[in-house]
């Protein structure tokens, strides 16, 4: 059997119940962490919740279904990162299990089984426990030694009255059909908020032969005077603002309408999306307009999942207005985790990229540490793949040729990361969006909270989100509060004066990903598909 | 609804139903693609309190996805992909919404360092 097809679970007989390195996630980051793995001859288990691997931006390159001239270079740009994981794939030197998901995972350790509270903080990587979903619906626990997480980026839950009708979609969600099966919507479709993503599908719309019916832009129009108060990042920033200047002109000169300063938005249908109305910065009217399909966007966040329930600090970061996971210079997040690409901080494809072979290179660097300490422990490598043991000599080349290319890397992402602040400059989500909804809006759509239920749980004063939880069920459908969670926090901070550290985030634990009482029943058990009811 | 470019690339086809109409649609679509593509949003699944909902990340993360495969309820339609004779079944009457329970993150507490566990089963 291929390594690459989809199997049944992780922990069945091919695959050891401990692995020296896990690679959550098969994005950009995850792919090139793997391959960077895979060079140095260590066989990296790659867990990816899709069943093909690429994540979300170079999703469908194994068979693309528009070309270059509709879906642009970048998206084309990633087939030979998408070609060379699944090579290795086949040649077994990457242990890759698509179509599985991480619904918990816990820090193994040694001292906690004694009872010491503290002992997190001994600084110690003890390895890590998984719980792992294979795409057949059955769970198996899995010790990972090291472990590099790049579950990377989602959109960000962007609430205005009628979000949950039919006929509204996310930009990406659009794009994802675009990529999946070349599919567009019938009619063309409005497109509102901000971001480079949104002006991304309008472009490949307008490419496509269908531009969109008109763009409803949130952000206030600050143009060059902005950009040019930073000039070095302006400088750094070049080939994005390039990139975005061309798309610009080219929905200009198709004349697809595009309205700067839009304050407010609300789609209008019974049972599906018939329009929309919206109001401009300035002019006080209410304007409307008939169409099937609404497509936002307000910017992508890190997916908050798995960093979250391994108890990641994070902080607010006013710029991309999201909590971000606290990581160290190396991108590690704690002994034997690190954590690369946008789940760590939104970036881009190509700094997730070069995130992941840092942190491939941090695993080996750590790797080659311990047998420079205790060679006999490391010389039966990696199942399927045994790299010779270097001798002194050779590892102390190995050691500088790595530092050297790691400082290289890490160079190129600063510059690059400081060209972006720009971008999360131009495109800073209005801070003060939620606030600024009616009471009838669904801030939960899973549990339909409103706003309003939520303003008057929060005259309770809840101490946080949790509570506020407790009180209302906000954040507690299926989604497990990703669309929710860093809105109601926005709405509680604002509410009680207070700052969004100190407020903080809904806690996550286990499940990470919605799972059935069947799975949870069949933990570690051989089951037939019929007495194991597939996920919800 | 949602339609195929002409410029596709080529891409072999499976046969799925649709509420036990039958449809061909590329082999490289999710369960949710292909009812979009087919039905549409509207009428894609109801939610418990009533209203119409349909596909809003198409990413795995919002659960609006929710769809009957092979006879098996409330499976993510966007991380499934079609398989030839797959039978979909949309889930708008009200009993298979109401229907709808989780194992998910019920947890409360925590704010003050206190625990509370809602088993929301």
């Amino acid at each position: 059997m291929q390594t690459c097809e989809p199997r049944g679970t992780v922990g069945t007989d091919d695959c050891n119940d401990r692995a020296r390195v896990v690679v959550l996630g098969a994005g950009p980051a995850g792919m090139t962490a793997a391959l960077r793995l895979a060079e140095a001859g260590l066989r990296a288990l790659v867990l990816d919740q899709a069943r093909a691997p690429g994540g979300q931006i170079y999703r469908q390159l194994d068979r693309p279904q528009l070309d270059a001239a509709v879906m642009g270079k970048d998206y084309h740009r990633g087939r030979s990162l998408v070609g060379a994981f699944l090579d290795a794939a086949r040649r077994g030197e990457i242990d890759y299990r698509p179509g599985t998901r991480v619904w918990w995972i816990e820090a193994l350790d040694d001292a906690l089984d004694d009872g010491l509270d503290d002992a997190l903080d001994d600084g110690l990587n003890d390895g890590h426990r998984l719980g792992v979903r294979g795409h057949d619906g059955i769970s198996r626990e899995l010790v990972a030694e090291r472990l590099i997480i790049a579950t990377g980026a989602m959109e960000r839950g962007w609430p205005f009255p009628g979000w949950q009708l039919p006929g509204v979609m996310q930009a990406g969600a659009a794009q994802i059909l675009m990529k999946q099966g070349a599919l567009l919507t019938e009619g063309p479709p409005v497109l509102a908020g901000n971001g480079p993503l949104l002006y991304l599908l309008a472009w490949q719309y307008l490419n496509a032969g269908c531009p969109p019916r008109m763009i409803l832009d949130t952000a206030p129009n600050l143009g060059l005077a902005r950009t040019l108060r930073h000039p070095l990042r302006a400088w750094r920033a070049r080939g994005y603002l390039a990139k975005g200047a061309r798309m610009l002109a080219a929905l200009r000169r198709a004349g697809v309408p595009i309205v700067r300063g839009v304050q407010s938005l609300a789609a209008e249908g019974d049972q599906r999306l018939t329009g929309v109305r919206y109001r401009r910065r300035g002019d006080g009217q209410e304007h409307r307009l008939k169409t099937d399909w609404l497509l936002t966007h307000m910017g992508v966040v890190p997916e908050p999942q798995l960093p979250r329930g391994l108890g990641i600090e994070h902080h607010w970061q006013e710029a991309q207005q999201a909590f971000v996971p606290d990581r160290r210079d190396d991108l590690s997040v704690r002994p034997g985790v690190w954590l690369a690409g946008d789940g760590g901080g939104i970036g881009g494809a190509m700094n997730a990229e070069r995130e992941g072979r840092l942190a491939a290179q941090a695993v080996l660097d750590e790797l080659m540490a311990d047998l420079m300490e205790k060679p006999q422990d490391t010389t039966a490598n990696v199942k399927g793949a045994a790299a010779p043991i270097p001798d002194a000599d050779n590892r102390r080349a190995i050691a500088r040729e790595s530092a050297r290319e790691s400082a290289a890397l890490r160079r190129r992402r600063r510059s690059d990361l400081s060209g972006r602040r720009l971008l999360d400059a131009l495109f800073t989500p209005p801070a003060d969006w939620v606030e600024r909804q009616p009471g009838e809006t669904l801030i939960c759509r899973c549990e339909g909270v409103s706003r309003a239920q939520l303003k008057a749980a929060l005259e309770a004063g809840p101490a946080g989100p949790n509570q506020l939880k407790a009180f209302t069920r906000c954040g507690m459908g299926p989604c497990q509060g990703r669309l929710c969670g860093t809105n109601v926090s926005r709405l509680m901070a604002s509410e009680q004066g207070r700052d969004m550290d100190e407020v903080g985030y809904y806690r996550i634990r286990p499940p990470l990903t919605s799972i059935t009482l069947g799975e949870l029943a069949g933990l570690g058990q051989t089951q037939d598909r019929a007495s194991n009811p597939p996920p919800a | 609804m949602f339609k195929r470019h002409k410029r596709a690339t080529a891409t072999p086809e499976v046969t799925i139903t649709i509420d036990g109409a039958p449809y061909q649609v590329p082999s490289t679509l999710s369960v949710a693609a292909a009812v979009l593509m087919h039905q549409g949003a509207a009428g894609y699944r109801r939610h418990a309190a009533g209203g119409h909902r349909a596909p809003l990340c198409m990413m795995g993360v919002c659960h609006d996805c929710l769809i009957t495969i092979d006879e098996a309820p409330n499976r993510q339609g966007c991380l499934v992909t079609v398989e030839q004779g797959m039978r979909v079944r949309r889930q708008i009457d009200e009993a298979a919404a109401t229907a709808t329970r989780w194992v998910t993150t019920t947890h409360a507490g925590g704010d003050d360092g206190g625990e509370r566990d809602d088993a929301d089963l």
